[in-house]
């Protein structure tokens, strides 16, 4: 199996089993607790049918779309992850060519293998920079003023992290950041040499961003949600929240909101857009899914700020439904990981290319010609 | 396994899976992406339940009912589907007989093996013709042409391939119209050895209807979705529509419609009649079912124009519902194409009589004895 093999989602994450050690991919793979979360972001999309209008004349349907002040082709976009050359030596570079390939956002996780500039260097595309609250103040401003200075287009906050989700794959295979050899885990690392060989050969693994303030997660091997637990201020609030808005002056967004409340007062501290997620399932399990949430949340909110919708998304008609039901756009991260491990540069794109042609198709087949016609009127829920 | 073991839709299916090389089985048996609507095609009807009335004197069963003005003796028929000599080398004429033998509708695909000229010769029953809208309007007025002199008596203008479905096991077998032998699934094709012989020995295989026109599908290898995006004219629009209708002059039918707004639609131009169909779930993946939209169509366009609700019957009592809530016939292909494939003629007629004897069992306990007597008081729904 390669990459021109992969035609769907379980085809790139079969792929991406077969090339990562067993700890790394249950790292992507997994979610919180008994992952019924996980499973229900998906699920969700079943729970309600598209109806298509016929002899609609469409032609090429215009999948453009605007976030974060920056036009894209289509309405879908990397999600911010964290860690990327775990994944692929190219990490973060070879996600970010490929999104700009096709014209849309690439998102940079504070816990990134590249920097900052080392990414803004190689990419004129769209880009977005997923932050983090540290405890330390100075890490946070650090990190808004680099991403000003080196022309990213939006910030998102994440603020479903105050404390790490009980991911207990990642108990079990013992994952750590850097990779930590253990009894345990030697044999699924012996079994994967390229990867071990390409990981050791290449650039020393980092964390880019904050590795000049903090040699935790860098220098020593600790699990993520050690890590999580020791670097992020869990006593974040809301107006932590409005001072990150203020200082970083351009589209912002809260990644995590899951309540009505809370994205009304996302437009109250002057946020532009939010993204509906719960952290692809990996930290409350039992919360509920984006999918099964974004009505109500673009009922009071839809049209005030631009409602990303982040997680459980598989297919063209996922995204249909997402943003007939309100979304402005989707994002995703295990379904890019997988093809990332699977094929680099080569797989990502390969993976986009396979999501724009199900969107084209299927706004074909669903009789419209931009995504302004995507609405309510399109969905019936079934009871 | 033979066909007298047969005694329910999936035991056709399972005895068509026997003979069929891999790629031929698939192509029948698979839907688009990941066969949400498929699958809900048939799951719909299990959500209501039929209430029978009982102590009603129902020793005669009369099942006929009339679309587009002729009597036939089922409420059911055989929908148009292509390529039918791949599945059993008389194609068409098996089932153009078995249809006659019950004096019910049958429909012929444009993309039939056997010509309408040979199929009126045979049968004097009810026959309608499915029509796409090609390119090449040279072909267009060709096949309608040919269908009014052959007498045919419906003209079904297909109105959801306008580009091909994302049929994923048709892409991993490599199906495509003529058959292609390819590495990998030479051991397929040699493993059903009598398929072979058959397919090389009975008579070559044609595109009657469009082969004096199009190279594909017969001397040009071509996969059904890629004909679908190529050939056909996807600027297609309600004037064309219109037009075809006025140009047949007779009875016409939209075949795909799912909204209540082109329903009505259809009647505004002149059309007689629509199917409710999402083309078997193989195009449109998480599109609506079309049992699950018929209500809503019936209660709007039902006392004009004969409403048929097409796609995932595999029961008598699956039909019993549908007409209950308003359809005036149900339509089906794989309802007879795995017959068809099990056993030529004899099958089809096996599954018809079947399903025949299922609905003159189910009247019965239902306490029904004409179609008319069958309403929404005998269906409640869960909620």
């Amino acid at each position: 199996m390669n990459i021109a093999d992969c035609r769907n989602f379980n085809d790139f994450r079969e792929l991406a089993k077969k090339k990562l050690p067993a700890p790394i991919f249950h790292y992507i793979d997994g979610g919180a607790d008994d992952e019924v979360t996980l499973r229900r972001n998906t699920s969700a999309f079943d729970d309600c049918d598209l109806i298509p209008n016929i002899l609609a004349s469409v032609g090429k349907p215009d999948l453009s779309t605007t976030i974060f002040g920056r036009k894209i082709d289509m309405p879908i976009f990397l999600s911010p992850t964290a860690m990327q050359r775990l994944y692929h030596p190219d990490g973060d570079k070879a996600s970010a060519r490929a999104a700009e390939k096709f014209g849309t956002f690439y998102s940079m996780s504070t816990m990134a293998n590249n920097s900052i500039e080392e990414i803004s260097n190689i990419s004129s595309g769209p880009k977005l920079f997923q932050l983090y609250v540290h405890k330390d103040k100075s890490i946070t401003d650090d990190l808004l003023d680099r991403c000003k200075r080196s022309g990213f287009d939006g910030m998102c906050l994440t603020v479903d992290t105050l404390v790490a989700g009980n991911r207990e794959k990642d108990h079990r295979t013992g994952f750590t950041t850097p990779p930590k050899l253990t009894l345990s885990s030697l044999i699924s690392f012996a079994l994967r040499p390229s990867w071990v060989l390409k990981y050791i050969t290449n650039k020393k693994f980092e964390l880019s961003n904050v590795k000049k303030k903090t040699d935790k997660g860098t220098n020593i091997a600790k699990s993520v949600i050690d890590y999580i637990n020791e670097q992020y201020d869990p006593k974040m609030n809301w107006k932590d929240a409005e001072y990150c808005v203020k200082r970083w002056n351009g589209p912002f967004a809260l990644k995590g909101v899951m309540s009505v409340d809370d994205a009304k007062r996302a437009i109250d501290i002057g946020c532009t857009a939010i993204m509906i997620s719960n952290h692809g399932g990996r930290q409350l399990d039992g919360s509920r899914s984006p999918f099964d949430q974004i009505k109500a949340i673009s009922d009071a909110v839809g049209d005030k700020l631009e409602i990303i919708l982040d997680g459980g998304v598989r297919r063209g008609t996922h995204v249909l439904k997402a943003l007939a039901a309100g979304a402005k756009a989707c994002s995703f991260g295990k379904m890019f990981l997988f093809s990332l491990s699977a094929g680099g540069q080569q797989g990502v794109e390969h993976l986009l290319k396979m999501m724009h042609d199900e969107i084209n198709r299927n706004m074909i087949l669903m009789g419209c010609k931009n995504l302004s016609e995507l609405n309510n009127s399109k969905l019936i829920y079934r009871k | 396994m033979r066909l007298k073991d047969c005694h329910n839709f999936q035991d056709f299916r399972k005895l068509a899976e026997k003979k069929l090389p891999s790629p031929i089985f698939h192509y029948i048996d698979g839907a688009a992406d990941d066969e949400i609507t498929y699958s809900r095609n048939t799951s719909a009807f299990n959500d209501v339940d039929l209430v029978p009335n009982v102590l009603r004197g129902v020793e005669n069963v009369d099942l006929s009912t009339t679309i587009f003005g002729n009597k036939i003796d089922l409420p059911f028929y055989c929908s148009p589907t292509a390529l039918q000599r791949l599945f059993h080398y008389d194609g068409e004429r098996a089932v153009g007989k078995a249809a006659k033998k019950f004096n019910t509708m049958f429909g012929v695909s444009a993309l039939a093996t056997v010509s309408v000229e040979e199929i009126s010769s045979m049968i004097d029953t009810p026959k309608m013709f499915q029509f796409y809208f090609h390119k090449d309007r040279g072909l267009n007025d060709s096949c309608l042409e040919r269908a009014k002199a052959a007498k045919f008596d419906v003209m079904a203008l297909t109105v959801d391939t306008i580009t091909g479905g994302n049929r994923e096991r048709d892409l991993r077998t490599g199906f495509t119209s003529p058959p292609k032998l390819t590495l990998a699934s030479l051991f397929s094709f040699a493993t059903k050895p009598m398929w072979g012989i058959n397919y090389l020995t009975k008579g070559k295989f044609e595109l009657p209807h469009l082969q004096d026109y199009v190279k594909e599908g017969t001397s040009t290898n071509t996969s059904i979705g890629n004909y679908f995006s190529t050939m056909l004219d996807q600027s297609m629009n309600w004037k064309d529509a219109e037009k075809l209708c006025a140009q047949w002059n007779g009875h016409f039918a939209l075949k795909g419609v799912m909204s209540v707004e082109d329903a009505k639609k259809a009647v505004d131009i002149g059309c007689t009649g629509i199917m409710v169909s999402n083309h078997g779930g193989r195009q449109l993946d998480g599109s609506r079912s079309p049992f699950d939209q018929l209500a809503e169509i019936v209660d709007a366009v039902g006392d004009k124009i004969d409403v048929i609700c097409e796609g995932g019957f595999q029961r008598g009592t699956h039909m019993l519902k549908a007409l209950s809530l308003g359809a005036k016939a149900c339509a089906g292909g794989r309802l007879y194409l795995y017959a068809l494939a099990a056993a030529g003629q004899a099958g089809v007629e096996r599954a018809l009589g079947q399903y025949k004897a299922e609905l003159e069992r189910d009247m019965k306990l239902m306490g029904c004895t004409k179609i008319s007597d069958l309403s929404r008081k005998n269906l409640r729904f869960r909620v």
